[in-house]
């Protein structure tokens, strides 16, 4: 099955100057179309957002079907994004997300599904769509889902004005960049008893990290960490898929290492061009501690307990996804007693070099909390970096450095 | 035994070098994102049909990045496909870890020493 994490942006035909500026916004609130056949969502979604509509932030317009949602984007070129509904009638929005391109293949469209439900997920990323939000809408998530996908449109748009500017290797970098930024979260989940905080650093011309950081049922919480070989725009697109993927999986699957399974069984299809991801998958669950992983040829998690000792999980035997079809993935757990905090790196803090070309290497990243054990997640994280930058010194980064980190507060509050 | 330079890239030098019919790569620098598009070329151009068995030796090599371990499985493949032998050997401790984590030491053919591959090759 091919992936098409978002329609052709080079078949746009009418451009707009790079909007990258926040303070645009003002200019001209961002239109949002929302589709769905339930007479109660137009109030809500009013209600909820009535701050960023009153502030003129978002605008939003509403259709009850796919049909109705094609006549309002044929008669209103100004619609930047539509959230649509799948089980609608007269047309659904798997339909939708067909005609879309027709009318606007810049259009990013993000797709409303009941949880877990991978099947149309799937098949919503197949056919374009950009993301998705699960039922019942939490709205700070429908929000964050927004701002990422309009700040993805401006990206493009910015890429395309660039493209027709210069057409220059680094322009392409630039994008691929710039989209790297757009999936990374920005507020991570809240809740009693944990925090989260991750970040990354972008190399200047090479690499390819991402993370995230999502809500599951019953209070549990996934986190990924990625890294995606080669560079440039293809690698971004692998990105951005392994990335939707990896959310749609971990939402729908029973385990990490069923998630895995089933983003390695969609990234291995047709990959001709051998690009691969290495993924760590763990989920959380706050009642008790336990963290269990499943990992993609990723660096292994580092537990680091409130004394500052620290220890490196074990594998668990998996192989980079994209690869190798068919494969089975292995899982563990662990349990994180209070006041240990798991840290979730990729290869860039690891195999960070120094001017002797020596590597930071696992030693180094035990002594970091040797003797500063971490005080909160956002410290943790910012240990790390401090750590790495002062062991590089003025050598320079040849790979993005990425960091997610999970604190089990010492005390239950 | 005849050695020659196959390529001289930024940060990576190649040297050939036939053993019982054998062609073995000595790798020496670092591959990277840097590079790897020149490495890919460098063993493409090696992978003519009088070659039935490609070995590449990584004693000398400090460095592998995810876009040369790329690079690694496209010509494996590749080799695979021309229906000859194929392999990598003597890893630094570093290499190992690399290709220990991400899994490539299961999907790649790997050897602690030239002997051990050439054996393997039946050479």
């Amino acid at each position: 099955m091919p992936l098409k994490p978002m329609p052709s942006p080079y078949l746009a035909d009418n451009l707009f100057a790079p909007n990258r500026d926040k303070n645009m916004v003002k200019e001209r609130p961002h239109k949002i179309l929302v589709v769905d056949d339930e007479p109660d969502l137009e109030p809500l979604v009013l209600q909820r957002m009535r701050r960023k509509i009153r502030s003129g932030v978002y605008n939003f317009v509403f259709a009850q079907n796919g049909v109705e949602a094609l006549e309002r984007l044929r008669e209103d070129d100004g619609i930047d994004m539509v959230l649509s509904d799948i089980n609608m009638p007269r047309m659904d929005g798997l339909t939708l997300l067909e005609q879309i391109p027709k009318v606007d293949p810049e259009l990013r469209a993000v797709i409303v599904s009941a949880y877990g439900d991978m099947d149309n997920i799937r098949t919503a990323m197949n056919r374009g769509a950009f993301d998705f939000v699960t039922k019942p809408i939490d709205f700070e998530d429908l929000e964050i889902t927004i701002e990422r996908t309009l700040k993805n449109i401006a990206e493009w748009r910015d890429a395309l004005a660039s493209r027709d500017r210069l057409v220059a290797i680094q322009n392409e970098l630039n994008v691929a960049r710039d989209m790297q930024q757009s999936i990374l979260p920005t507020r991570f989940p809240e809740g009693s008893g944990y925090q989260i905080f991750g970040s990354m650093e972008a190399a200047r011309d090479v690499g390819g990290d991402f993370f995230d950081a999502i809500r599951l049922d019953n209070d549990r919480i996934g986190l990924t960490i990625a890294d995606v070989s080669g560079k440039g725009v293809p690698a971004a697109l692998f990105m951005m898929s392994s990335r939707t993927l990896m959310k749609g999986a971990a939402i729908g699957s029973v385990s990490p290492s069923e998630a895995l399974r089933e983003v390695n069984e969609l990234l291995s299809q047709d990959n001709d061009a051998a690009m691969f991801v290495t993924i760590l998958y763990a989920e959380y669950d706050p009642t008790n501690g336990n963290l269990t992983y499943a990992n993609g040829g990723h660096n292994p998690p580092l537990v680091v307990h409130s004394d500052g000792s620290s220890e490196l999980l074990p594998l668990t035997g998996g192989i980079a996804l994209g690869l190798v079809p068919g494969l089975e993935f292995e899982q563990e757990t662990f349990t994180l007693a209070p006041g240990d905090t798991v840290v979730l790196y990729t290869d860039g803090v690891t195999e960070a070099m120094n001017a002797d070309e020596e590597e930071f290497g696992n030693v180094r990243l035990h002594e970091i909390f040797a003797s500063s054990p971490p005080i909160d997640s956002k410290e943790a994280n910012d240990a790390v970096f401090r750590a790495v930058h002062d062991f590089a010194g003025n050598a320079p980064q040849s790979d993005d450095i990425t960091c997610l980190t999970l604190c089990r507060s010492e005390f239950e509050d | 035994m005849d050695t020659w330079t196959i390529a001289e890239i930024n940060n990576l030098t190649i040297q050939g070098e036939l053993k019982n019919g054998a062609l073995i790569a000595k790798t020496e620098g670092r591959i990277d994102g840097g590079n790897a598009r020149e490495f890919q070329s460098a063993l493409e151009n090696l992978m003519t049909d009088d070659v039935t068995a490609l070995l590449l030796d990584f004693e000398g090599l400090a460095y592998i990045s995810s876009a040369g371990l790329r690079v690694i499985l496209l010509v494996s493949r590749q080799m695979e496909r021309m229906n000859a032998k194929f392999g990598v050997c003597s890893l630094s401790s570093s290499i190992n870890e690399v290709f220990q984590i991400s899994g490539f030491d299961r999907i790649i053919p790997t050897h602690a020493a030239q002997a051990d591959a050439l054996s393997v090759f039946g050479r």
